[in-house]
C-alpha cells in the first residue's frame, strides 16, 4: 500500500491540495473550489477527491496539514466570541486606553480598531502583584465567584484572564480560571500567563483577549473538520500551522487559537524556504503576491526571521510568528491620481470580482494587472490557462483615462504603475531586511502567489537582490509547504537577569526548565525521540534599554561557557543593527526562548535530467511587449513553463506561461531551469 | 505661487517623484526605529516622545517621520540655526551638531536634543539628517526665565569630521541630573543619524544630487498643491475665535484670540491681542507656535498632504512679538506644549465655523505631564520619571471622540505599569477613564484618564502641570462641555504649588485629564447609544437624565463592578 502526505490550503476562492508520495517522490496538485460557508466540506472532500484520482483507493494517508484563514478572518471580520474579562483593579480600561496613542497623527476622523470586550463585560477583582513577586493583594474566592456569575449572566461564550505580573506569577490567574470554570460551565477560559507569559501588560492582554475572541470560532471549526477528515479515510492525527511556520496538534490549536492568524501565509514561507533548500539557497526573502495584498518575510540561512511581537489587523499580538510583512497591493489594486497629481496604486483593490477592467465584468478603473495586460506582459487575450478570456481594449481605455490625468502616454502610464507597485513592495521589503539589519542583496528573492513572477525581475532589480527564484508551481506553494513543515511549538520564560558572574546557574536553570516543558510538549505530541530538535535563544539589551534583540545560541552550550557565548552573540548582534557597542554597560536578559521542532521527513523533492541549454522545444510563439526600460515594443519570445526543461536557458527579455501564473525575464537577465524545475533568475554582468 | 503648484508641471516624471518620496519617507521612519530600539530613557524607549525629519541642503523640511508634530517646530529651527551660525565651508563631513536652545539652537524647550548630521556626497553637502529626543532631565529647576531652566545648548559641533568632542560631552553630561541615561540615548541618536546617512548617500549614488534636488522641488511644491487645492474648498471668509487658558503656574486665565482668514487658497492665522509673555514656562517662541499652526491646518484641511516644507507655503502665521506666543529671549519655555494645544483649539474652533463636517469639538487642550523625582531606595540612584497623560478626543460630525488618547501637537505612548515599576520605586494604582468627562452631545466626546500614583519607601518630589482646570473643552453646535483637569490627592499630601510638590513615602496622588467637547445637541443623541454610555458606566444616571433626559430605571443594575 502506498503512503501518502497531504497539505491542504485553504484560501477564500480556492482550496488547494498538495498530495507527496512518501516513496518516490511524486507530487500532484488539486484545486477545487472553497466553501466559505463551510471551509471542512471543500477541505475534507478535496482531499478525497485528490486522493481517489491520485493515489487510488487503498492510499494510507500518513500525515495531514492544514493552513486556514478562518482565524484571520474571524478577527478582520470582527465575527469571534462574546468575551468576559477578569483583571486586576483599577484597570479594566487598559484594553481600551492601550499604549494612548492616536490611531492616526492627523487624521481627526481615524478610529482605534473595535475593542473586543465592552467596558461592562470587563471586571475587576482586588488583586495585585508587585514587579518582584511579592503580594500585594489575594483575589479572593467570593470576589471571582461574584465576576464569573455576572458574566455568566451577561451571556459570555469566552473568558480572558490576566493580571499584572502573571507571568512572574501564575498563581492568582490559575485560582481565577479554575473558580470561573465552576460558574461558567463550558466556557473557554484562557490566562495571560499560558498565552503569552512575557512583561509589557497591554500587549499580554490584547494576545489573550484575541485569543478568547477566536477560542470558540477555532475550536468548532476544529471539530467540525476532524470528524469530516475521518469520515473521508483520513485516519492520522491532523496538524495545522501556526504563525510561526511550525505546525500543532488540533487540539493545542483549540487552546492557542491566536497562534494561528498567520497559518496560511505563513506554510506560504515555509514552502519557499523549502524549496529554496533544495536548490541550496539559505537566504531569501519570500515575495507572495497575490490579488489584493502582498506578504513578504526574510528567511536567513534556513531560518525564517520571527517576531515576538506585531500587530494584526489592528490588534497588538505577542506570540511567536514568522516576521511576515504585509502590504495592501496586489495584482486587483486600483491606481489613480490623487488631489496634487501623484499617481497611487491601492490600497483599495477590484478583488476577484469584478476583478480588473479586461475581465470584462463591469469594473472601470485600471488595476495593476490591467497595466500587465497593456504592456502585454501578461497575455492580452486570455488568462489561467485559457479559462479567463482578457479584453485588452478595455484596459487599454481605462488606463488611457488615467494618461490624460497624467500627461504620459498610454503605455507610460501603464509602466508607472508598475513602477510605483514595485518601490512600495520595494518599501516593505526594506522593512524586513534593511530595517532589520539585513542587507537583501544577501538575498535570493523567491517569487510565487498568482503576481509574484510577474513583478519579481523589477523588484529584484530595485533591491538590487541579485537572484530571483521562481518555483514549480508558484500558485500552490502554500499546499506544499504543508508537506514540508516540522512540528513546532515556541516556548519562552521572561527572567530578568543580569549577565554576571552569579548569573550563570539561573540562566542555565532558566533553559533546563524550558527545556523540560519542551520534552512534555514532545511527549504530548507522540515526537519519538531522534525527531526532536532545539533551538535556542535569548531576548537581551543593555540593562536600561527596552527593546531586546534576540541573540540565537548556536547550541545549547555547557553551564561554563553559557554566559560568554550570550555576550559575544549580544555584542555582535548590537554592532550590526546600530553600529555601536556600549562596553562599560551591563546587559541583561529579559527573555529566554527554546524552539522544540518535530522533524518530518521532508519529501525528496525527484531532480530532473539536465536537457541542456537550448529552450526552443517550450517556445510557444511571439508577443509584443512594452518594455519602459527600451521605452518600446519589444518582440519577446513566449514561453511554455510545463515544457520546460532541466537546464534549459533563456536569455531575456521573455515571458514564460504557466496555468496560474507568469514571469516575466528582463533584458539583461536570464533564466534557468534547475534541477528541481525552479526557474532562477540572474542579471548578466552589465545589467 | 510657484509655476509648478499651478497645475502639474512636472520637471521630473511623478512617478519617479513618488518612487523617491517613498524612500525619503522610509529614511526618516527607520531613523526612528532605530533611536526608540536603541535609547535607554523610558520617555524614548517605550513612550517614544522623539522625532525624525530629513531636509535637504537648503534646509527645507523634506519629511517628518509620523511621531510628534510639535517636534518639527525644533528641527526646522536647528538647520536653519546651524546654517546661519556656519558658513558652509566650516561644516566637514563627518560633523554632528548638538543643540537644544529655544533663543539660539532653534530649540522649543531645552529637554528637547536635537542631533544634526550634514549629508555629503561627492565632497557636497546633500542634505541633513536630523533627529530629537526628549530627554527627561533638567527637572526641578525654576521657570521665571530660560536660565533656570536647564542648560542651554547653542547648535555646535559634538561631532567633529567623524571624532566626538569629549570635551562637549563632558559639559553637557555634567549639567544633567541622570547622565548615565543622557549618555546612552546620545548614542542611540548618534546611531539614528548614521543610518539616515548612509541610506541617503545610497540614494544620491543611485540619482545623483542635481536630480535629487528636482524631484525635492517636485515633492515641495506637490505638498503645496494639495494644500492650496485642500484651503480653496473652504469659503472665503475671515473666521474668528476665542479661547481662555489656565495654568497652576499663572495667576489668572489668559484669553487668546485668534482671527483666521481664507482667501482662495492661502490662509492667515492671526493671533490677537494675545497677552505679554509669561513668567512661567508656558512661552512659545516662533517655531513652536508655526509648528502647531501647521499641524492644526493640515489637519482641517488635508491630512495626507506628505508633511513636508511646501505644505507651509499657502499659510501665513502672526502673532505679536514679545507674547506668550511668540516669545522674546530670556522667556521660559519648557511646559510649552499646554499653550501649543490651545492654539490648536483655536485654529480648530475658526475653522469648523468654515467646514463644520471636517473638524472636531475641543480635545483635551492639554499635554498633562507628571514628573516623579527622588532617590530611588533600591538602588540609591536618583531618578526621573516622566509621563505625559492622554485625555479625551473632541467628538465628530458623524461618531463620538475618542477615549483617553494622545491629541494634536503629542503622541507620547504611556509607560507600561510592568516597564515602570520595576525600574522607579512608584506604584501605578489606577489607569482609567474617567466616568461623565465626554461631553454629552448627539456624538459624545472622548473621555479623560484617571492614574493613581503611589511613592514606595521614599519621598518624592512630583511636578505636575495640566491646564483646562478652570475652562474646559468646548462643544460644537450644541454639543456640552467635556471634563476638567484636577488631581486627587491623598489626605496629607499638600496642594501643589506652581505644580510642584511631595509625596511621603506610602502616598499618592491621582490626575485626572481632561475629557473632551460634544457634536451637536445631547437630545439629538440615538438613545440606544445613550443606554449603552451607561449601561458601560461611561456616564452616570445623573448625566443619562440630566443631558439626555433618560430616566434610570430599568437600566439599574448594569455597571456593577464584581467584588466592590
Amino acid at each position: 500500500m502506498s503512503t501518502w502526505r497531504v497539505g491542504v490550503d485553504s484560501g477564500g476562492t480556492f482550496t488547494d491540495v498538495c498530495l507527496l508520495e512518501e516513496e518516490s517522490g511524486r507530487l500532484a496538485v488539486w484545486k477545487v473550489p472553497s466553501t466559505p460557508d463551510d471551509p471542512s466540506v471543500a477541505i475534507s472532500g478535496g482531499a478525497r477527491e485528490a486522493l481517489d484520482r491520485f493515489a487510488g483507493g487503498s492510499a494510507l494517508v500518513v500525515f495531514f496539514g492544514h493552513g486556514t484563514t478562518v482565524a484571520t478572518n474571524a478577527l478582520i471580520q470582527r465575527r469571534g466570541a462574546r468575551i468576559g474579562l477578569i483583571t486586576s483593579e483599577g484597570f479594566r480600561d487598559l484594553l481600551e486606553i492601550g499604549r494612548q496613542r492616536r490611531p492616526d497623527l492627523y487624521d481627526l476622523q481615524a478610529d482605534k480598531p473595535e475593542t473586543l470586550v465592552p467596558r461592562d463585560r470587563r471586571l475587576e477583582v482586588p488583586e495585585r502583584i508587585l514587579h518582584d513577586g511579592a503580594v500585594l493583594a489575594r483575589p479572593t474566592p467570593e470576589a471571582i465567584q461574584a465576576a464569573a456569575r455576572h458574566l455568566a449572566a451577561m451571556g459570555v461564550d469566552a473568558l480572558a484572564i490576566c493580571f499584572l505580573y502573571s507571568f512572574r506569577d501564575p498563581t492568582h490567574e490559575r485560582l481565577a480560571a479554575e473558580i470561573a470554570a465552576q460558574q461558567l460551565g463550558d466556557t473557554f477560559v484562557t490566562c495571560s500567563h499560558a498565552v503569552c507569559p512575557e512583561f509589557r501588560e497591554f500587549e499580554r492582554l490584547s494576545t489573550t483577549v484575541v485569543n478568547a475572541f477566536l477560542g470558540p470560532v477555532i475550536k468548532g471549526y476544529l471539530s467540525q473538520l476532524a470528524p469530516r477528515l475521518a469520515d473521508a479515510g483520513i485516519r492520522v492525527e491532523p496538524h495545522i500551522t501556526q504563525s510561526n511556520g511550525g505546525t500543532i496538534t488540533f487540539e493545542t490549536a483549540s487552546e492557542l487559537p491566536v497562534r494561528t492568524v498567520l497559518s496560511g501565509p505563513s506554510t506560504g514561507v515555509v514552502g519557499a524556504l523549502e524549496t529554496a533548500r533544495a536548490a541550496g539557497i539559505e537566504n531569501i526573502i519570500t515575495f507572495d503576491m497575490g490579488g489584493t495584498s502582498t506578504d513578504v518575510s526574510l528567511v536567513e540561512a534556513g531560518r525564517p526571521r520571527t517576531t515576538t511581537e506585531a500587530e494584526v489587523h489592528g490588534y497588538p499580538l505577542k506570540v511567536p510568528m514568522i516576521d511576515i510583512h504585509t502590504v495592501g497591493a496586489g495584482g486587483g489594486s486600483i491606481a489613480d491620481v490623487d488631489a496634487g497629481g501623484l499617481l497611487k496604486v491601492g490600497p483599495r483593490s477590484a478583488g476577484a470580482a469584478p476583478g480588473p477592467v479586461c475581465y470584462g465584468l463591469g469594473n472601470e478603473e485600471p488595476t495593476v494587472t490591467d497595466a500587465n495586460v497593456v504592456m502585454q506582459v501578461l497575455n492580452p487575450r486570455e488568462l489561467l490557462g485559457g479559462r479567463m478570456p482578457i479584453e485588452r481594449d478595455k484596459a487599454v481605455g481605462a488606463i488611457g483615462a488615467l494618461a490624460g490625468r497624467l500627461g504620459l502616454d498610454v503605455n507610460e502610464s501603464a509602466a508607472g504603475i508598475i513602477r510605483v507597485v514595485t518601490a512600495s513592495m520595494a518599501r516593505a521589503i526594506r522593512v524586513i531586511s534593511v530595517q532589520r539589519g539585513h542587507d537583501p542583496r544577501d538575498y535570493c528573492l523567491v517569487a510565487f502567489g498568482g503576481a509574484g513572477p510577474l513583478h519579481a525581475s523589477r523588484l529584484a532589480r530595485e533591491l538590487e537582490i541579485p537572484k530571483v527564484l521562481v518555483p514549480r508551481n508558484p500558485g500552490i506553494l502554500c499546499a506544499l509547504g504543508l508537506l514540508l513543515t516540522d512540528l513546532r511549538h515556541d516556548l519562552s520564560l521572561t527572567r530578568r537577569l543580569r549577565l554576571d558572574e552569579g548569573a550563570q546557574g539561573e540562566a542555565h536553570e532558566a533553559f533546563a526548565s524550558l527545556r523540560g516543558d519542551a520534552e512534555a510538549w514532545f511527549e504530548r505530541e507522540g515526537v519519538a525521540a531522534e525527531r526532536r530538535r532545539l533551538v535556542a535563544s535569548a531576548d537581551m539589551r543593555y540593562a536600561g534599554q527596552n527593546y531586546e534583540l534576540n541573540v540565537p545560541l548556536p547550541e545549547l552550550a555547557g553551564e561554563a561557557q553559557l554566559l560568554d557565548a550570550l555576550r559575544s552573540g549580544f555584542e555582535a548582534a548590537h554592532q550590526r543593527l546600530y553600529g555601536y557597542t556600549a562596553p562599560e554597560e551591563p546587559i541583561e536578559v529579559m527573555t529566554f526562548r527554546i524552539e522544540a521542532y518535530g522533524l518530518v521527513d521532508k519529501p525528496k523533492l525527484g531532480a530532473a535530467p539536465d536537457a541542456g541549454p537550448d529552450a526552443a522545444g517550450a517556445r510557444i510563439g511571439k508577443r509584443e511587449v512594452y518594455l519602459p526600460e527600451l521605452k518600446d515594443f519589444v518582440a519577446c519570445p513566449v514561453y511554455d513553463r510545463e515544457r520546460l526543461a532541466a537546464g534549459n536557458r533563456i536569455e531575456g527579455p521573455a515571458v514564460v506561461e504557466q496555468m496560474d501564473s507568469t514571469t516575466l525575464v528582463l533584458p539583461g537577465q536570464s533564466a534557468t531551469v534547475d534541477p528541481h524545475l525552479n526557474l532562477i533568475l540572474e542579471f548578466g554582468e552589465d545589467a | 505661487m510657484s509655476d509648478a503648484a499651478k497645475g502639474g508641471n512636472w520637471t521630473v516624471d511623478p512617478v519617479t517623484v513618488e518612487v523617491i518620496g517613498n524612500a525619503i519617507s522610509s529614511i526618516a521612519e527607520e531613523m526612528g526605529e532605530t533611536l526608540i530600539r536603541a535609547s535607554y530613557s523610558t520617555n524614548i524607549k517605550e513612550r517614544r516622545d522623539c522625532s525624525t525629519v530629513l531636509f535637504d541642503a537648503r534646509g527645507r523640511t523634506l519629511y517628518q517621520a509620523e511621531h510628534i508634530p510639535i517636534h518639527l517646530g525644533s528641527l526646522m529651527g536647528v538647520v536653519e540655526a546651524i546654517l546661519e551660525r556656519f558658513p558652509a565651508d566650516q561644516i566637514r563631513e563627518g560633523d554632528v551638531f548638538i543643540g537644544n536652545d529655544a533663543y539660539t539652537g532653534g530649540g522649543t524647550h531645552l529637554p528637547d536634543i536635537v542631533l544634526a548630521s550634514p549629508i555629503y556626497h561627492e565632497g557636497a553637502l546633500a542634505g541633513w539628517a536630523t533627529n530629537l529626543a526628549h530627554h527627561a532631565d533638567f527637572v526641578d529647576r525654576g521657570h521665571d526665565h530660560i536660565y533656570q531652566e536647564g542648560l542651554r545648548i547653542p547648535p555646535i559641533r559634538l561631532q567633529r569630521a567623524g571624532e566626538l568632542q569629549q570635551d562637549v560631552l563632558d559639559l553637557i553630561l555634567l549639567n544633567c541630573q541622570v547622565p548615565r541615561e543622557r549618555l546612552n540615548d546620545l548614542r542611540a541618536q548618534l546611531a539614528a543619524n548614521r543610518f539616515g546617512i548612509q541610506r541617503f548617500q545610497a540614494l544620491c549614488a543611485r540619482y545623483g544630487t542635481d536630480f535629487l534636488n528636482r524631484v525635492f522641488d517636485e515633492l515641495l511644491d506637490y505638498a503645496e498643491r494639495r494644500m492650496r487645492a485642500g484651503i480653496a474648498e473652504i469659503p472665503d471668509g475671515t473666521y474668528a475665535f476665542e479661547d481662555s487658558f489656565d495654568s497652576d503656574e499663572l495667576d489668572e486665565t489668559l484669553n487668546f484670540r485668534l482671527r483666521l482668514t481664507v482667501r482662495g487658497d492661502e490662509m492667515d492665522l492671526d493671533f490677537i491681542d494675545i497677552p505679554p509673555q509669561v513668567r512661567a514656562g508656558l512661552n512659545l517662541v516662533e517655531t513652536a507656535l508655526l509648528a502647531t499652526a501647521y499641524y492644526a491646518v493640515k489637519t482641517g484641511v488635508d491630512p495626507s498632504a506628505p508633511p513636508n516644507a511646501g505644505l507651509f507655503r499657502p499659510i501665513t502665521v502672526s502673532a505679536p512679538y514679545g507674547s506668550i506666543l511668540n516669545a522674546a529671549p530670556p522667556g521660559a519655555v519648557n511646559g510649552r506644549t499646554n499653550t501649543c494645544q490651545r492654539v490648536v483649539d483655536l485654529v480648530h474652533g475658526a475653522l469648523a465655523q468654515a467646514v463644520p463636517e471636517r473638524l472636531v469639538a475641543a480635545c483635551n487642550g492639554a499635554v498633562t505631564s507628571a514628573t516623579f523625582t527622588g532617590t530611588n531606595p533600591r538602588t540609591g540612584e536618583f531618578y526621573v520619571y516622566l509621563e505625559t497623560l492622554g485625555g479625551g478626543f473632541g467628538a465628530r460630525a458623524s461618531k463620538d471622540g475618542l477615549d483617553g488618547v494622545q491629541v494634536h501637537v503629542t503622541n507620547t505612548s504611556n509607560l507600561p505599569v510592568e516597564g515602570l515599576e520595576p525600574e522607579y520605586p512608584l506604584i501605578v494604582e489606577r489607569y482609567e477613564l474617567v466616568r461623565d468627562s465626554g461631553g454629552p452631545g448627539q456624538w459624545r466626546g472622548g473621555m479623560g484618564i484617571r492614574r493613581q500614583i503611589r511613592a514606595i519607601d521614599h519621598q518624592c518630589r512630583m511636578f505636575i502641570y495640566g491646564t483646562r482646570e478652570e475652562s474646559a473643552p468646548w462643544g460644537l453646535f450644541g454639543g456640552l462641555e467635556g471634563g476638567r483637569y484636577r488631581l486627587e490627592r491623598d489626605p496629607g499630601v499638600a496642594p501643589l504649588v506652581s505644580g510642584v510638590g511631595e509625596l511621603a513615602p506610602g502616598q499618592s496622588v491621582a490626575v485626572v485629564t481632561p475629557g473632551a467637547g460634544g457634536y451637536g445637541p445631547p437630545e439629538r443623541r440615538d438613545q440606544a447609544l445613550v443606554r449603552r454610555d451607561l449601561a458601560e458606566d461611561r456616564i452616570s444616571p445623573e448625566t443619562a437624565r440630566r443631558a439626555y433626559g433618560i430616566e434610570y430605571g430599568e437600566e439599574s443594575g448594569v455597571a456593577a463592578k464584581a467584588g466592590r
